[in-house]
């Protein structure tokens, strides 16, 4: 077994796609070209992850992966948060996701959101009560 | 080391949010006047929302900690004997770059509460002194709100209020229910176009720096203002320590340049404006035969008096989406209705209710990693989509008390990249605070369940949360019991001021920018009116 398919199993347990088909797995989002842009520092824990892993952690059921990923989060917690945080911040940046659960793709700049105005008439019970919030003068 | 003979009639350290607003002020008087800034200036194109990756990026170099950030231009700060964290930003603009832009006024009983309360001092000036400063600073900041708060000394906002949102009117419900105080929040971020920058896009990571430039920071509002108007502004300029001479008058300051080169640049008039860690640091590092203990510290309270505001937030998450990543992160609206004292509730002073709206989806899934409430595997999209933009947050910011012991020091080992001695901070929350948050929790976690909250998670004080650097160089009229005097001068040196955080003789129970300008502004008027007799 490949690194490349040990990686594309863990990626499918931590991140898998949704059953309706609207979310894509952490494996379908370029989390390898994603890697390339994070320096080098990234690569040792990762390789450190993938061989306690083990080769033929791509052949195991999904059940036993998922028992295989949490033991690792046990054992390695540190090594484990920094690596999920890498592939939440991989799959949060797709543009597919993004639309899916309702952000702007790509960045947030210049497009900004839009946000509703409020309705100001709801300040009616405080402005009627002014008395009873005044502030205090000393 | 060049020593300049050339000697400046004002030399202001520092060019966040006081620092700024003084060299503006002081710039219509013909002196010449020069700011030394050990930062640089943001280009609006380096913030993280220029990238797909904003929410990492806001963690990293444009993270609110400057141990985590760790640039040339951060000097680091020795945390371990606080239950607080302070955070920063060292740049033209000072913490203004990454603040949440909230924008409260102290209350006019925040300035007695020795008279009031019977607790700290009384601050030798008033409300009502400050009154015309606040409304100059909100006309060139640019502030949006709603006049007509019953819990405020009346004022009018140069700018509408910010829209509420979902999050805004759904906890409002809240508030109605329970017949408590609540209102669109004043904020330091403009709702339509003002005075050439275009308005807010609700972009919301406002505290990774605002690309906009919809967020009134200090680097685009005073600045430009300025500099125009004949300010020299010195960027990678660190200074290492005030000299004084033989009369004990400040006659300029020894800095590092941009290549690490000692310069000595004379001056008039010194004003500090480093914030309150930067200022006492400075300060401490000034020793001299005469000062023994550090430049304007004969009262030996430099560095005395840390306040931070003692900080918990409650999150509600409701069934209905609220769009919360969508706004700006800490501006929508706030609740004064624990903020003046009462005794009943078992603790002096109070605190202000400041809902806040919702993270990105990066920030939600970590978030929920580490709580447990968002599991990695394949129940992670459905608790995803539970909680992204369903939840709605109330920080409480409480009043913080001065205690001697909470201070600022000079680190004896640990030094920024020019070799000058780190602050270190010794810290721990006050009992009156620890209730305080106490009560503001529970109450909090009242009002999101009104609102309409189905779960509810609340804790406090929360460590990363050392915004407000408050008091350790306070103001007073007895130079035993105080650093600077009512307009900001030391007792010690008369050329010598203070126009920071540090000058707070208490904290009041809201964000201190306001004030904090408001003080600026306020003191630079008293040179200007005193300039004949400044040194009597
Ligand atoms: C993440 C964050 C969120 C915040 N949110 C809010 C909010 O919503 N509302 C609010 O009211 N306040 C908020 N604050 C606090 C607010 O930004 C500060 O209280 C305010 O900016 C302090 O003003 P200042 O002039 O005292 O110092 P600063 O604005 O911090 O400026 C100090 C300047 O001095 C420079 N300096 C320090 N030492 C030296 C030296 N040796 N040589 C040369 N230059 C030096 C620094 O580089 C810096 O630029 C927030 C702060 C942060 C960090
Ligand atoms: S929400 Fe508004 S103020 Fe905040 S970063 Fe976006 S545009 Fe700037």
């Amino acid at each position: 077994m490949s690194n490349e398919s040990v990686l594309g199993a863990l990626l499918d347990t931590l991140v898998p796609a949704s059953e309706d088909g609207r979310m894509p797995s952490a494996s379908e989002v370029g989390f390898d070209a994603f890697l390339v842009t994070q320096g080098e520092a990234v690569a040792p824990a990762l390789q450190a992850i993938l061989a306690q892993l083990g080769d033929d952690f791509a052949t195991l059921s999904a059940e036993a992966r998922h028992e295989k990923v949490t033991e690792l989060s046990a054992s390695e917690p540190a090594l484990f948060a920094g690596l999920l945080a890498q592939v939440y911040d991989c799959y949060y940046q797709d543009d597919r996701v993004r639309s899916a659960i309702g952000v702007v793709q790509g960045p947030v700049f210049p497009q900004g959101n839009e946000v509703a105005r409020g309705n100001l008439t709801m300040l009616d019970p405080v402005i009627e009560n002014c008395d009873q919030y005044r502030y205090r003068e000393p | 080391m060049t020593m300049s003979e050339d000697v400046v009639d004002v030399l202001i350290v520092g060019a966040g949010a006081s620092g700024a607003a003084a060299a503006w002020s002081l710039s219509d008087t013909g002196m010449r006047i020069v700011c030394l800034e050990q930062g640089g200036r943001v280009d609006p194109g380096d913030y993280p929302t220029n990238s797909a990756n904003w929410e990492s990026r806001a963690f990293g170099s444009f993270a609110i900690d400057p141990n985590v950030r760790g640039l040339e231009t951060d000097y680091p700060i020795n945390n371990d004997d606080s239950e607080c964290a302070a955070v920063n930003w060292n740049g033209v603009g000072g913490s203004t770059i990454l603040y949440g832009a909230h924008f409260p006024r102290l209350h006019p009983s925040d300035f007695k509460v020795k008279t009031l309360d019977g607790v700290a001092d009384d601050w030798p000036i008033d409300y009502a002194t400050l009154e015309p400063y606040f409304v100059e600073n909100d006309r060139i900041m640019g502030v949006s709100g709603l006049a007509g708060d019953p819990m405020c000394p009346p004022k009018q906002p140069p700018l509408p209020p910010l829209a509420m949102g979902l999050v805004g009117e759904t906890v409002a419900r809240g508030y109605n229910k329970l017949g408590w105080h609540w209102w669109p929040s004043d904020s330091a971020i403009i709702s339509e176009p003002y005075d050439g920058r275009d308005r807010c896009l609700n972009l919301g990571p406002c505290m990774s720096g605002c690309s906009q430039g919809g967020k009134s920071s200090t680097d685009i509002t005073y600045w430009p203002r300025a500099v125009k108007r004949g300010v020299e502004l010195r960027t990678r300029c660190r200074v290492r320590e005030i000299a004084v001479d033989d009369e004990g008058m400040a006659k300029g300051v020894h800095y590092y340049d941009e290549n690490g080169d000692e310069q000595f640049q004379r001056a008039e008039i010194v004003i500090m404006a480093c914030n309150g860690i930067g200022t006492p640091r400075l300060l401490l590092n000034s020793k001299s035969s005469r000062f023994p203990d550090g430049l304007a510290n004969r009262s030996g309270l430099v560095g005395k008096n840390l306040m931070f505001h003692a900080f918990g937030i409650v999150q509600g998450l409701f069934h209905e989406r609220l769009d919360s990543h969508k706004g700006p992160q800490a501006c929508c609206i706030l609740s004064k209705q624990f903020y003046e004292t009462d005794l009943s509730r078992g603790f002096v002073r109070g605190y202000n209710m400041q809902i806040s709206r919702g993270t990105g989806p990066l920030s939600t899934a970590m978030a929920g990693f580490m709580t447990g409430l968002i599991p990695w595997g394949k129940d992670h999209h459905d608790a995803f989509e539970k909680r992204f933009d369903h939840v709605a947050a109330i920080g409480i910011v409480g009043e913080d008390l001065p205690e001697e012991h909470n201070r600022v020091t000079l680190d004896p080992e640990l030094v920024d990249s020019d070799g000058i001695p780190a602050p270190k901070i010794t810290y721990k929350y006050g009992e009156n605070s620890l209730k305080m948050i106490e009560h503001g929790l529970a109450r909090g976690e009242e009002v999101i369940r009104a609102a309409g909250a189905y779960e509810v998670a609340s804790g406090g004080p929360l460590r990363p949360t050392g915004w407000h650097l408050l008091g350790t160089a306070r103001m007073g009229s007895d130079p035993e019991r105080s650093v600077v005097n009512h307009w900001g001068r030391s007792h010690d040196v008369k050329n010598l001021f203070i126009i920071d955080g540090s000058i707070f003789v208490t904290s009041g129970g809201v964000n201190p920018a306001s004030t904090i300008q408001a003080c600026a502004l306020y003191i630079a008027d008293s040179i200007k009116k005193n300039l004949s007799d400044l040194f009597d």
